[in-house]
């Protein structure tokens, strides 16, 4: 190059002054990126999702039903057949794991549901609408938090019958109260700021700022609440049915098939492992993914 | 000998995304007596400068290159390459800090300790620096509190930093700065903090603090009408480069690179006699991660040629304290950077 | 527009007594704005300066109803908004606006800049998807970004390009008066005046009024036709900006001006500099007379039991007794102007 051409004075479209370093990518693709990255996370949802499969199509192409027993066959060990052997009915373990992983999700997923929209929604309006209504919408929840969960199912098993439906039932009325008074204190903390004034000059309405400028970005706090509240509603259902207040034979969760090989702990100790095993990975995997989606969701996280 | 000296000081910092050349190549001396003045907006690389002087950079954040000498002793913390290198290094650190280098800083609330009185936190340093009692020390507290103007200081020597003002807190920062008769003062963004009159209270303070001591003091600032009555030389600072340095006057009434120029054009003045129109400096600050050897300020000057986009400018010497880096003058020395077949070619 | 015509026209904005107290702890209040009165006519813009807690901040936001004001009226081109509900305020949402002091708050994360600026225009249900995406082009041009930065998110951008997404935002429904709290304090140096100077045009071009809130002296100088500074919750003084930065008035005003640093070495040697002892009391607990008496070097007896009125004086309004007609008369059979009896002695 030329002393002439170095020295060329530059025109203004020449020049990138509104210049942007970062690369354009949405929240979500940033907070993949960040999830992917993280080890730990990535393993447990790769558990998680074969968990989940496992609990849909397992059932479905094992050659034994949950309940069918073969009384010449009890309390085998682990075979070709009986991948974790038989029970002391004969019917094969690990196939009553796999029908009790449904069970176990089920209450997860209905504890999601339940914490997303009812939590959520609670502790949103709440937040936003402040003062008396807040206060009277946070002693009521504080009066539920204040009555052992067991009492309701306990109650509700009297009235609707042991059956998973009622299970679920009593988890769900207590369950969201965590993500309620989460979300309150996020939705508290983003009303403060100066965007949410902004879309209240501009004219919206009261659920267009709950919903489009506090609960949108309080999303990565609800995610990761929810990741942490499905294990500790699939941990009340297991620990419940193995005090005998849940599912009843010959249903199977992992909290009965634990309370059903208790009493031949001593000759069989693998037969409580393994569901306890079960129950140990799950709530792992979920709180392994939970922590992983903190990280990566997190709003304080600049860039 | 100058009392510090910096020369060619390069920091720079690990993120996610890459690193980040915070500052690349720095050159600084301040003599004794001296109130140097270091202007430039967030991201100049202004503060931490300072910081690698002090050894207080983040984890992240690391000396790669230059040589600091304070005082006739060597600071530099770059080649800490062994454990007991870094070990040395961080003792010597230890005694310097607080001790011959003070510091004051812009948040005095989140410096002081909220739950320590006033009193512990005043003769910490006196009581690590000097071989003193603790009644010396006290005594020591109580004259600093009168230097720097805070009433009644016997009695305000037993509360907590929250029942301080403000201004009331950044004069004890100043206090506790100037407690082991330090031969260098920094002060970050001293006066950002507080409002009008009461910055102007602070000015005037580290006005008479500056006279009254032989102590080198560097006044680091975004805020040109802080330097401007504070400083005998300024330093102005953009994208981790040193652009512009020269005396108040020169800066002021003489500047030399066009982001100096830009950076006094877009600054409303009362003073003059009519309402002049502002021009501000077109473009946002440059990313420090995709900054190459480029010089930094090319993409926002009026000036830049084809050579500021490839190539970071020489220095220029105007007069011995008079400084500049800018293709604009030092074109004829072209040829020391661009190599010699691409400028052939 | 000629000062005979202006009388004639009734003015956008008139605050009457004006008032704001928020709930403290212990069943006190905080006088955040007490009795404030100010018109802004049509394509004016008023500053507000005044330092932290004097209420600036708060009045602005009581004028657009973010809080329900205490006391006083908000008339709005004739019609007296004060008691007006969300429903009722809809139509004037859309021609009183705001532009926000902290350009990486007021924007929601988890917009796209597009979406940011499309907001209001759905929200006022005005025009097509279509016709909405071809005025966000359009915005987006006005304030100097590029087209192509429609689908990024605010945390990609600079401060002061998000203060011009906050800008243009506002644009979006041509609203005809606009308070700007503090729009370029969270700004570097060379930015400001970008903002700055996109305001003026913006005002020449659409004939907005403005009201200008800032604590920067010099830039609220420049771009204010008047100026009112506050103090502790009141309106201290008002008058043309020319006037109340070449001869202030209230004693308050005298020192304010006077302390703001300028950045001209020589003009800020020859500055008289009026450094105030203390710092702003706690609106909790406001002092019973003139909110200034407690700082004020001229505060007699009377200034501290009773509230100075606000007086007409040399076509400013201040609330001084100095300035209260029968002082006036006084000093004028003695030959002098209230200025020279008092701050002359």
């Amino acid at each position: 190059m030329t002393e002439e051409a170095l020295f060329r004075k530059l025109e203004a479209e020449e020049k990138n002054d509104e210049f942007i370093a970062v690369e354009s990518q949405t929240f979500l693709q940033a907070a993949w990126k960040n999830f992917k990255s993280n080890k730990r996370a990535l393993v447990g949802g790769i558990v998680l999702i074969v968990i989940v499969l496992l609990a849909i199509f397992g059932p479905m192409v094992a050659p034994y039903s949950y309940d069918e027993q073969n009384m010449a066959l009890r309390n085998a060990s682990p075979s070709a057949d009986h991948w974790f052997g038989t029970d002391k009915m004969g019917r094969d373990i690990f196939v009553r794991i796999l029908y009790g992983a449904r069970i176990s999700l089920l209450v997860g997923l209905v504890a999601a549901v339940v914490n997303l929209i009812i939590g959520t929604l609670y502790g949103g309006i709440a937040g936003y609408a402040g003062g008396k209504v807040d206060m009277v919408m946070m002693r009521i929840v504080d009066i539920i938090y204040s009555i052992p969960s067991m009492l309701y199912i306990v109650l509700i098993m009297l009235m609707f019958g042991a059956s998973v439906g009622s299970i679920v039932l009593g988890i769900s009325i207590s369950c969201w109260i965590d993500m309620a008074r989460i979300v309150r204190q996020e939705v508290k903390s983003l009303k403060e700021q100066e965007f949410t004034m902004a879309a209240f000059v501009l004219g919206a309405s009261s659920k267009r700022i709950l919903v489009k400028h506090l609960l949108l970005n309080a999303m990565g706090q609800i995610i990761v609440t929810v990741t942490l509240m499905v294990p500790q509603a699939i941990f009340t259902e297991a620990w419940l049915s193995f005090l005998g207040v849940g599912i009843s034979a010959p249903q199977a969760s992992w909290g009965t098939l634990a309370q059903d090989a208790r009493s031949l702990i001593q000759v069989y100790p693998m037969q409580t492992v393994y569901p306890m095993l079960a129950i140990c990975i799950t709530i792992f995997a979920f709180n392994f993914v939970g922590e992983g989606l903190e990280k990566a969701l997190d709003p304080k996280r600049k860039r | 000998m100058s009392l510090l000296e910096i020369r060619g000081l390069t920091t720079e910092f690990k993120t996610e995304q890459g690193i980040v050349k915070a500052i690349r190549g720095i050159d600084y001396t301040v003599d004794k007596g001296e109130v140097l003045g270091i202007v430039g907006e967030s991201g100049s690389g202004k503060s931490v400068g300072m910081l690698s002087l002090m050894g207080l950079l983040a984890s992240n954040g690391r000396v790669t290159d230059g040589t600091i000498t304070f005082d006739g002793e060597d600071l530099t913390p770059s080649n800490l390459d062994t454990k007991k290198k870094k070990k040395q290094y961080e003792e010597k650190m230890r005694k310097i800090r607080g001790n011959d280098i003070s510091m004051i800083f812009q948040d005095p609330m989140s410096y002081l300790n909220p739950i320590v009185t006033i009193e512990k936190q005043m003769t910490e340093g006196i009581l690590y620096h000097t071989k003193c009692s603790k009644k010396e020390a006290r005594q020591k507290a109580i004259e600093l509190m009168k230097k720097v103007g805070i009433p009644a200081p016997e009695s305000r020597l037993k509360q907590y930093p929250f029942e301080f003002s403000g201004g009331m807190r950044q004069r004890i920062i100043i206090a506790i700065a100037l407690a082991c008769n330090p031969k260098l003062i920094i002060a970050d963004e001293p006066t950002t903090a507080l409002d009008v009159t009461v910055q102007a209270q602070i000015l005037d303070l580290l006005k008479d603090i500056t006279k009254d001591t032989d102590a080198g003091v560097i006044i680091i600032t975004h805020d040109l009408g802080v330097v401007a009555s504070l400083c005998d030389r300024i330093s102005i600072m953009y994208g981790g480069n040193i652009m512009e340095e020269g005396t108040s006057d020169e800066i002021f009434y003489e500047p030399k690179h066009p982001y100096t120029k830009g950076l006094l054009a877009s600054i409303a003045n009362s003073s003059a006699d009519k309402r002049e129109e502002l021009k501000p400096i077109p473009g946002t600050p440059p990313d420090l991660l995709k900054l190459e050897n480029e010089c930094p300020f090319a993409a926002r000057c009026s000036e830049a040629m084809e050579i500021c986009t490839k190539y970071n400018p020489l220095v220029t010497e105007f007069s011995p304290t008079h400084r500049c880096k800018c293709w604009l003058h030092c074109r004829d020395r072209y040829k020391e950077v661009v190599k010699g077949d691409e400028a052939d070619e | 527009m000629n000062n005979e015509a202006k009388t004639n026209v009734k003015p956008l904005l008139e605050v009457k007594n004006l008032t704001k107290y928020f709930p403290a702890k212990g069943g006190k209040e905080v006088h955040a704005v007490d009795g404030v009165s100010f018109t802004i006519e049509k394509g004016e813009t008023l500053g507000i300066v005044g330092e932290s807690g004097c209420g600036k901040s708060s009045m602005g936001r009581t004028i657009l109803k973010v809080h329900e004001p205490t006391g006083g009226r908000i008339i709005f081109d004739g019609e007296d908004i004060t008691d007006f509900n969300h429903r009722k305020m809809m139509p004037y949402r859309k021609r009183m606006q705001m532009i926000f002091q902290d350009p990486y708050a007021s924007l929601n994360p988890r917009f796209t800049v597009g979406d940011i600026i499309e907001e209001p225009m759905i929200i006022h249900k005005m025009g097509t998807p279509k016709e909405r995406k071809a005025i966000v082009q359009d915005l987006i041009e006005t304030v100097g970004l590029k087209p192509d930065h429609i689908r990024r998110y605010p945390f990609e951008f600079s401060g002061g390009q998000r203060q011009r997404i906050g800008i243009a935002r506002t644009l979006a429904l041509k609203p005809e008066f606009i308070v700007c709290d503090e729009p370029i304090s969270a700004l570097d140096v060379s930015i400001q005046a970008q903002v700055i100077n996109l305001l003026e045009k913006l005002q020449r071009e659409r004939g907005f009024s403005y009201l200008f809130i800032a604590h920067d002296l010099e830039m609220v100088y420049h771009i204010s036709h008047k100026i009112g500074v506050m103090y502790l919750g009141n309106m201290v003084e008002f008058g043309t900006s020319d006037d109340v930065y070449k001869r202030p008035l209230h004693p308050y005003t005298r020192a304010l001006i006077s302390a703001a640093p300028v950045a001209d070495p020589k003009q800020a040697k020859e500055k008289k500099r009026i450094i105030l002892q203390g710092e702003v009391p706690s609106p909790l607990d406001p002092p019973p007379g003139c909110p200034f008496s407690g700082r004020c070097p001229y505060a007699t007896e009377k200034c501290k039991i009773k509230k100075p009125d606000t007086y007409e004086y040399d076509g400013r309004k201040v609330a001084c007794y100095i300035y209260a007609p029968e002082n006036v008369k006084q000093y004028s059979d003695a030959g002098k102007t209230p200025e020279e009896a008092v701050f002359l002695k």
